[in-house]
């Protein structure tokens, strides 16, 4: 039992990354990227590949990891800036589809559909599987702190507060005298750095990857945790990132107690629990479970304005 | 200010607070009643959700026939079922669950070779063991210590033998369409190999995309070649597409599909005339194999295709094994697997019949409804036949077993 | 070097393809240019058409036009019960927010109809015809009848829109939401009514689908990607342009055939999302409705 929660808090751990990465280009910038599952992709295979095939280090396939998915995360920046917020959630989801597609195809270099298994995770085999969790977990804490901590100190910068102001009002930010496109390319690419890490973080703790993985799905239950926890905040993505996995995992338990079921059934029942949960938590919260606090001594608003009478 | 949305938060940790414990205590209950608890992780949801609950329906058949003589070990077994939903990530946690909290012995039904592959490291370092379907070739070579068996033949295996069937049908032309998998290179390459040492050729190769509403073009592209057979190396969703989109072309030669491809409920969903002449291949252990004989009649199915004779095998061979180790544990599993299914012993074809003589401490053979269940060290099957049927107006009529 | 034939049935094998494409993704954007947010539960809803026309069919015995007929009324009942009480209480909360929470109902549907059918495979008990050939290209009288329905679909949607006071009230509300609140004209009712046309297509395209491929909880989910994809490529909002860009998605797949091995098909339509976008970020017809 008590591996099973360790190994969920892991879980949690990296979808709590994954939602700190989105959370400054879509709860600070205002941008929406739904294909982040790619860029969580490019960076487990960048860090899987490294230490499989060139025998590098975990640190040195985590660290290499995160670089190439900010790399990457730029050049789609650079690609989709000009696009509108629900043209670039389209093109986003086509970007992580395309690459599942090529990591499915570029047998040579991903093998394929068959995935890359082995990859070397801390300690794993000399430790034992439960000693191992606990120090991935605490690893994945420790990682997770310091994202938390620099989206904190992000948000209070003035490279956040542009951001924040090209969410509110991108042509007053561009008015303000801020160069709108290098402000968004540069938080696409520290939050596709984030989900790049992650993607390593869960290739070195599972030891295994292949495209099947990286599937919308993840990317709406990332979503999810960052809007019920509510968006823009930091606190809120690591409780909503717990909160989804915890939602995952309860329905599983609940379904053994529904009489007279075929296993079709309970599995349908599960899924629909799971989404029911999601509409509600998000319906009912619509700022989240916890709310984003203002970082400086609120400013009197400016009056809106009132067509004269 | 900061009050009015603490409130709601608590409410809703609260709530989720009251669903955990509601959730968990009782299967903690559960845990330590007199029941025997196995894992079954099938695709119940996703693209293997129409081959999964068959395969938790054949098993859920095996375990209630143990449980109405008696059961295992004086116990009664329950299946424990979770879905893997055709996703890696999913069913990983889906496997923690099974080994961390109800601690099954054995863990069986994956299908997608990727499910397999992420499910087997957790199973080997807890020391579950898993019994699977997939048939990627790189699964037992996988550092599994024993702890994975594959009741499916490995792609060398059957790319070789369905070859060699198709060249002594006469075929000269043979064209392969295979779905992106992992399974499509390999097969390729092996039948192509054979067929050119039977006299007969491989006119070309395709993979497809899934996921299609129309395979039009591809269908152009292999009847360019002129093929008198096409292999269909695909699933129920797309195959059923590419025999209708052939049949519209006005393609007259042969086809030759998996069984688990065109199933009995496939056959209902098409026109007889589209589906006339298909050939389908399985494993099996012989033309007269009684453990397919009870299979039927247990499943209540014409001809139970492919995964149904596996999942059945899983459920006697798993059930024989702890019989045998007189302890429900994986290793005990491991160890004693193939002193239940293969070697000298009396020739046994239910998990039922089995127990019986073991009981009576008599050494058996089980030789199963998808084949003769000897594996090798790396736990991929030995050898064994296929069972090739033939539709015949909307019904399997056996060709062969070869 | 292909031929001239190849190049022409790759062309009309697109043209099908993307006309059935067509048809959902009109549904897609009509929804679009009204409510403004991009609704993906339209993949269930195409399913639960496909399951509705498939109740019609193979369990009543209707024939082929009554049972389109019921896959989009049902479709489109489900969509305007389904928008009423789960999406419209999501709308003020932003397109996002919606789209995601959208995302969530789908799946919702999704399993409610695989509780209740399971996830075989089941088809339409109707006859499956052979091609004739023009020429050297192979043409499939099924799909002239798909092309036909989703034609007529598509005529009595414009004449709906063009004709039909509510039509040209929903054409207000899209192009000016809120000089339609001042001339008074019931937002709610527009909502109701473009709910139930969008999602009945939806759900008209699903059976659609159903007919070439397998009826099954996942029939609509299968195809969802490809149906946004022409909606963004012709310019979401734009049902010309929903027409346009699910015919360029359909013969670019095709096309592509002769560049690539085919299990690359998937990402053309994204490539041409990239394509078109980068050259004309509002799609190829732009976002005006009409």
């Amino acid at each position: 039992m008590e591996n099973y929660l360790i190994a969920m808090c892991v879980s949690a751990g990296i979808y709590a990354l994954m939602a700190l990465g989105v959370n400054v280009v879509w709860g600070f910038a205002g941008m929406v990227n739904l294909g982040l599952v790619g860029f969580f992709a490019v960076g487990a295979y960048a860090s899987a590949l490294l230490t499989i095939k060139a025998h590098w280090a975990i640190a040195g396939g985590m660290a290499a990891a995160t670089i190439v998915a900010a790399l990457v995360g730029a050049v789609v920046a650079l690609i989709t800036v000009r696009l509108r917020g629900d043209y670039l959630a389209i093109v986003t989801l086509g970007f992580a589809e395309t690459i599942r597609i090529v990591a499915s195809n570029a047998i040579w270099l991903t093998n394929g559909t068959d995935g890359l298994s082995g990859i070397p995770g801390p300690g794993r085999g000399t430790l034992s599987p439960e000693m191992f969790n606990l120090v991935y977990l605490a690893i994945v804490g420790v990682i997770v702190a310091i994202a938390y901590v620099m989206n904190e100190r992000l948000r209070a910068s003035p490279f956040g507060r542009v951001l924040r102001a090209i969410r509110d009002d991108e042509q007053v930010a561009a008015v303000a005298g801020k160069h709108v496109t290098l402000f968004k390319v540069k938080a696409f690419a520290i939050s596709s750095a984030a989900l790049g890490l992650a993607g390593a973080l869960y290739a070195h703790y599972t030891s295994y990857i292949a495209p099947d993985i990286f599937v919308p799905l993840l990317t709406l239950y990332i979503k999810l945790a960052l809007l019920a926890g509510g968006l823009g905040n930091d606190r809120g993505a690591i409780v909503g990132a717990f909160a989804v996995v915890f939602l995952l995992e309860s329905t599983r338990f609940v379904i053994p107690y529904v009489p007279g079921i075929t296993p079709v059934q309970g599995a349908a029942i599960r899924e629909f629990l799971i989404a029911a949960f999601l509409l509600v938590m998000l319906r009912y919260k619509p700022t989240g479970l916890v709310p984003e606090q203002p970082t400086r001594l609120p400013v009197p608003p400016a009056p809106r304005y009132q067509p004269t009478a | 200010m900061p009050q009015t949305p603490r409130e709601p938060r608590r409410r809703f940790l609260a709530s989720a607070g009251a669903l955990a414990l509601g959730g968990l205590a009782p299967a903690l209950v559960r845990a330590q009643g007199e029941a025997l608890q196995l894992g079954v992780l099938t695709p119940l949801t996703g693209a293997g959700g129409f081959d999964g609950p068959r395969m938790a329906k054949a098993m859920q058949a095996v375990i209630d026939e143990v449980n109405g003589n008696g059961g295992l070990l004086g116990r009664k077994i329950v299946l424990v079922v979770e879905d893997g939903q055709t996703n890696p990530e999913a069913a990983v946690r889906a496997a923690r669950k099974l080994i961390d909290v109800t601690k099954v012995p054995a863990i069986m039904g994956t299908w997608a070779s990727a499910v397999t592959s992420a499910v087997a490291p957790l199973c080997w370092e807890s020391k579950t063991f898993l019994t699977t379907v997939s048939g990627a070739d790189s699964i037992t070579k996988l550092p599994h210590q024993g702890y994975l068996i594959r009741t499916q033949p490995n792609n060398h295996l059957q790319a070789g033998k369905h070859a060699e069937f198709i060249a002594s049908m006469g075929v000269k032309r043979c064209f392969m369409m295979s779905i992106q998998a992992p399974f499509a290179q390999p097969t390729q390459s092996r039948a192509t190999e054979v067929l050119k040492e039977k006299g007969s050729q491989m006119v070309g190769t395709l993979i497809y995309d899934k996921d299609k509403t129309t395979y039009r073009s591809e269908v152009d592209q292999a009847l360019r070649a002129n093929p008198d057979l096409i292999y269909l190396n695909g699933y129920a969703p797309d195959v059923t597409i590419l025999l209708r989109d052939l049949y519209r072309a006005g393609y007259g030669g042969k086809r030759f599909a998996q069984s688990y491809a065109v199933t009995t409920k496939v056959l209902d969903s098409l026109p007889h005339e589209v589906t006339e002449g298909v050939i389908t291949v399985q494993p099996s252990a012989d033309v007269t194999s009684p453990a397919y004989e009870l299979a039927k009649k247990r499943l209540g199915v014409a001809e139970p295709d492919s995964y149904e004779t596996q999942a059945t095998d899983w459920a006697s061979l798993v059930s024989l094994a702890i019989a045998k180790a007189k302890t429900p544990t994986g290793t005990g599993i491991r160890d004693s697997v193939r002193s239940i299914c293969q070697g000298s012993g009396q020739k046994v074809y239910s998990a039922v019949e089995g127990l019986k003589l073991l009981a009576q401490g008599k050494d058996i053979n089980y030789e199963g409804a998808s084949g003769p269940c000897d594996f090798t060290e790396i736990g991929d099957i030995t050898d064994c036949k296929f069972r090739y049927n033939k539709v015949e107006n909307g019904k399997f009529v056996l060709l062969k077993v070869a | 070097m292909p031929s001239l034939a190849e190049v022409g049935q790759l062309v009309v094998n697109g043209v099908m393809a993307g006309t059935i494409l067509a048809v959902p993704a009109i549904g897609l954007t009509a929804i679009y240019a009204v409510l403004r947010f991009p609704n993906f539960a339209l993949a269930s809803h195409a399913t639960i058409g496909a399951f509705a026309g498939y109740v019609a069919n193979a369990k009543l015995g209707l024939p082929l036009l009554p049972s389109v007929a019921m896959a989009f009324v049902v479709a489109g009942g489900v969509g305007v019960v389904s928008d009423e009480t789960v999406l419209k209480r999501f709308r003020p909360a932003g397109y996002v927010t919606t789209a995601i929470a959208s995302i969530a109902l789908t799946i919702a549907l999704e399993n409610v109809l695989r509780f209740i059918f399971g996830n075989e495979l089941r088809g339409y008990d109707l006859p499956i015809q052979r091609d004739f050939r023009i020429g050297a290209i192979r043409v499939g009288p099924q799909q002239l009848d798909n092309l036909a329905i989703a034609g007529v679909a598509m005529a009595a949607l414009f004449g709906f829109l063009a004709f039909t006071r509510t039509g040209k009230a929903m054409r207000a509300v899209a192009d000016n939401p809120m000089l339609a609140a001042i001339k008074g004209i019931d937002a709610d009712t527009i909502a109701r009514v473009v709910n139930f046309v969008g999602m009945g297509l939806a759900g008209l395209g699903g059976m659609l689908i159903g007919l070439d491929t397998t009826i099954d909880p996942l029939t609509g989910f299968r195809s969802i990607l490809s149906v946004f994809a022409a909606a963004v490529v012709g310019g979401l909002g734009s049902i010309p342009g929903a027409l346009v860009g699910a015919l360029t998605v359909g013969v670019g797949e095709e096309l592509c055939l002769l560049f690539l091995s085919p299990d690359y098909r998937s990402a053309v339509g994204f490539v041409a999302i990239l394509l078109v976008l980068t050259l004309r970020p509002r799609g190829i017809l732009g976002q005006r409705a009409f």
